[in-house]
């Protein structure tokens, strides 16, 4: 947490600065400089394709460029302040005509696409190693699957001889056992949904026999464990997917860009 | 209702021989050969008797003229004994890397890594069918069922290296062996008959503990070899002049404790529980006499202190360190005030420690020390304390949760070990991408390993202080780059044998089929894929270091010394 504080202390006051210096230029020059708004345009270009230079960086590992933490740290507060450019460029006015407002529309889903991803990068993380049982993404779906078999096997397995646990299995639990589940409550931090299912467990393994009882008590384990891998792949899916909306709305904001830019140049004449 | 006990049967010395060939009549031969006639049968205990120690801790080599008996460099458990022939001992200059089936990683110039760009799509782990060719001057071939290197121009390397001849009644490797350091000369057979007797670690131990004329003998080697140079490297010796420090020399004991194949079986008994440090092998228990200065040369100790019924491990040392000079010169200073140790220390694994005994230590050593370099005294308020001295406490700040789960893992024997924040760690892999970028498209570690206290340490190869990967390695494939370097792998000299991998206490060697560059698994004469072990290099021919710490955006990824405490504790509480 040092870390974060200290380098939010040193990006901050930076972006403070940046911001300050941009309004009173703007307020300077806006209108008065010619071809304004050309200015502010490239400007924002520049900064849009540095930041996306971070996700190209990622992919050259082998090359020595320093280290991807500053990196993210600047494409953090250039993102901040790359927002405050484009406010710029819009002259603080909203957009008008579809092909602005479907740009605007992009940069913003961008920008907040970022800023949901650096939260949940923060926040998400720490709950993961709360809960415990790390285990690796990719191997969810198999160890689903074990948690399935192992269910299945004591519940309506050939071994398996309560009548009353083979209804409550099918009822109940197959569905449970079958695929991830609860996805929001999890992120939500909430067992409600498990709670209440070991609940319904509680209640059959009261009047059932011994050997029930101890199946049943196997049965709330493997429930536990499930949950536990339903709890993993929420978080961690949530981890990764921010970033199939983030990446994928950066390339189309660049692309709409473009034509933005030929647009402008094509019929803009003798503005400049 | 509670999971069943893991019940498991401690394993026991002898469950298998070191040479199941080695047969009665060998044994027979062995014990009417020099030095063993001369040693008295009687002397041994009925436990491990002489004969006994032979047949299960002893194992014949025959070497034909140019095979490399040990390299320089390598790590081994076992000495040898000339019984026939002879061997030829390379003095100076060394052997290159190339001639020891080594290779020196040179760091990638501009071409090749701006190749990586393209060779990114690459089938993982391919190779030229060209560069698997051994390389020039060094060949091998299959005895006894062992693969043997050899040199292929012997005149040239006897020309253009100073050698001496050993010949039968020699002994080689005791040192190494003994002390867990690196062996200092290579030695290959000399003549086509040559025939040794590798003795185990264990065996030799209880060889030299029986017979008086073996423990002489190897005490003044390691005196005259060993001893004097280390001393002279110490920092608490460094004031004394060659007189002064030879009369240390000369008072100096050494004792090993622990383990020495604690790689093995640790992990299963510490998983069952069976690992506590009240069992571990004591060398100073807290309250006794300080009979002497510590001084650890090889292997790990743990630093704990009497709390209710157990101990608490308030730190670990390692190589180089020292333990309990600050009772002795507190002693030495307060004659009327004397302390005993205020801490016991234990041996984890495997430990080699030289003892200098406080009557040198007050009539040589300490008074050679400048006043600022002494050890504070011990004030009778931190005495009575039930907290560590500051020094201690220091560490503590990593949490007793992690060092009770860095010593159980025996994870202090790691230099440059992959440390996880799981705090920050976003399970974004991009540290594992980056690794396989820039390792033939297979990432060599695992991004998972056991985890306490919030941190992680991943199947990351460690760089071990102690590299139990190298101990075994028939064609030297596994080897430091230096002598303070890092663990690598030659992919042209290793056979696949899997030795180091099995070897690994932290299962950080992964063994992998190889392909050539169109893609096609690479297969030996009886159709069986040619497997390769790989691990973490550090990124030794890369620029800018560890791809996996550059890659890591939140900074949740480490390499780290985990024998260095405060680093840990620095990079923890940033």
């Amino acid at each position: 947490m040092k870390r974060h504080r200290r380098q939010l202390f040193t990006g901050l006051p930076l972006l403070l600065v940046a911001t300050v210096v941009t309004g009173y230029l703007h307020r300077r020059h806006a209108g008065a400089l010619p071809g304004y708004a050309f200015l502010t345009g490239w400007v924002l270009l520049a900064a849009m394709l540095v930041l996306t230079f971070y996700n190209v960086w990622k992919k050259l590992p082998f090359l020595p460029f320093g280290r991807s933490e500053f990196w993210l740290q600047l494409h953090l507060y250039l993102g901040y302040f790359t927002v405050v450019l484009f406010l710029v460029h819009l002259n603080f006015r909203p957009p008008r005509g579809v092909f602005e407002i479907v740009l605007a529309a992009l940069f913003t889903f961008v920008s907040a696409s970022g800023v949901v991803g650096i939260l949940l990068s923060r926040v998400l993380p720490r709950r993961l190693a709360t809960r415990g049982g790390e285990v690796i993404y990719e191997k969810i779906p198999a160890l689903r699957v074990a948690c399935r078999t192992q269910a299945e096997a004591l519940a309506v397995g050939p071994d398996s001889q309560s009548v009353v646990i083979g209804e409550f299995y099918l009822h109940r639990l197959a569905d449970f056992f079958a695929r991830p589940r609860n996805f929001w409550w999890h992120l939500a931090e909430s067992r409600r949904p498990v709670a209440a299912l070991l609940r319904e467990l509680e209640d059959v393994q009261r009047t059932g026999s011994e050997a029930e009882r101890v199946a049943l008590a196997k049965l709330a384990e493997l429930v536990r464990q499930k949950d536990g891998l339903d709890y993993h792949r929420s978080v961690q899916l949530s981890l990764k997917l921010w970033l199939f909306v983030h990446i994928p709305l950066t390339y189309g904001l660049l692309v709409f860009t473009a034509l933005h830019l030929a647009l402008v140049y094509g019929f803009s004449g003798g503005a400049r | 209702m509670s999971a069943p006990a893991i019940i498991l049967e401690r394993p026991q010395r002898w469950d298998a021989a070191f040479d199941p060939a080695l047969t009665e009549a060998d044994v027979d031969r062995l014990l009417a050969t020099a030095p063993f006639n001369a040693m008295q049968p009687l002397a041994f205990p009925k436990r491990t008797p002489l004969r006994e120690i032979l047949r299960n801790d002893a194992k014949l080599h025959r070497f034909r003229r140019g095979e490399i008996i040990v390299r320089q460099g390598d790590y081994g458990s076992s000495a040898f004994l000339i019984l026939n022939g002879a061997t030829r001992v390379v003095l100076k200059p060394d052997l290159p890397p190339a001639l020891l089936g080594r290779h020196a990683p040179v760091r990638k110039g501009l071409f090749r890594t701006l190749a990586q760009f393209w060779n990114g799509r690459r089938p993982p782990e391919s190779f030229a069918r060209s560069r698997l060719q051994a390389s020039a001057g060094l060949g091998a071939r299959v005895a006894d069922q062992e693969t043997r290197v050899f040199l292929q121009d012997l005149p040239r390397v006897l020309n253009a290296h100073r050698t001496e001849q050993m010949t039968a009644g020699d002994f080689f490797g005791e040192i190494a062996a003994l002390s867990r350091m690196p062996r200092t000369s290579t030695i290959f057979a000399d003549s086509d008959t040559a025939e040794l007797l590798e003795i185990r670690w264990q065996g030799l131990r209880d060889l030299m503990k029986y017979d008086d004329a073996l423990r002489r003998h190897i005490n003044r080697i390691y005196r005259e070899r060993a001893l004097a140079s280390y001393l002279r490297a110490t920092p608490l010796f460094r004031h004394l002049d060659k007189e002064r420090l030879d009369r240390v020399a000369e008072a100096v004991e050494f004792a090993t404790f622990g383990d020495y194949d604690w790689s093995g079986d640790y992990k299963r008994l510490a998983q069952a529980g069976a690992v506590r440090p009240e069992k571990e092998p004591g060398i100073v228990v807290e309250g006794d006499y300080p009979n002497g200065v510590v001084l650890l040369r090889a292997g790990f100790a743990r630093v704990s202190q009497k709390t209710g019924g157990g101990e608490r491990t308030l730190n670990y040392i390692g190589a180089g360190q020292i333990f309990g000079l600050r009772e002795i010169a507190h002693n030495w200073r307060e004659k009327n005030r004397p302390v005993n140790f205020q801490f016991s220390l234990r041996a984890i694994g495997y430990t080699h420690l030289l003892i200098v005994p406080t009557r040198v230590m007050e009539e040589i050593v300490l008074p050679s020390l400048p006043a600022r370099e002494l050890p504070p005294l011990w004030p009778a308020a931190e005495l009575s304390a039930e907290e560590p001295p500051p020094e201690l406490a220091r560490r503590e700040q990593v949490g007793a949760e992690i060092l009770e789960f860095l010593t159980e893992n025996r994870f202090f024997n790691g230099t440059a070990s992959m440390v996880i924040d799981l705090d920050r760690c976003t399970r974004c892999d991009d540290c594992v991408r980056a690794c396989a970028a820039t390792h033939d498209n297979n990432p060599r570690f695992l991004r998972h390993g056991p985890s306490a206290g919030g941190i992680m340490i991943a199947n990351a190869c460690m760089h071990c202080a102690d590299p139990v990967c190298m101990i075994g390695c028939p064609t030297g494939a596994i080897h430091r780059e230096s002598f303070a370097g890092q663990v690598v792998i030659n992919p042209i000299t290793c056979i696949g044998c899997k030795s180091c991998a099995n070897n690994c206490p932290y299962d950080a060697i992964r063994m992998v089929e190889i392909r050539d560059q169109s893609g096609e698994l690479m297969v030996d004469q009886e159709m069986r894929p040619i497997t390769k072990a790989t691990k973490c290099d550090l990124c030794v021919e890369n620029h800018g270091g560890p791809a996996c710490e550059r890659s890591c955006p939140h900074g949740a990824l480490t390499r780290m010394n985990l024998n260095q405490l405060d680093e840990l504790s620095r990079w923890l509480g940033k």
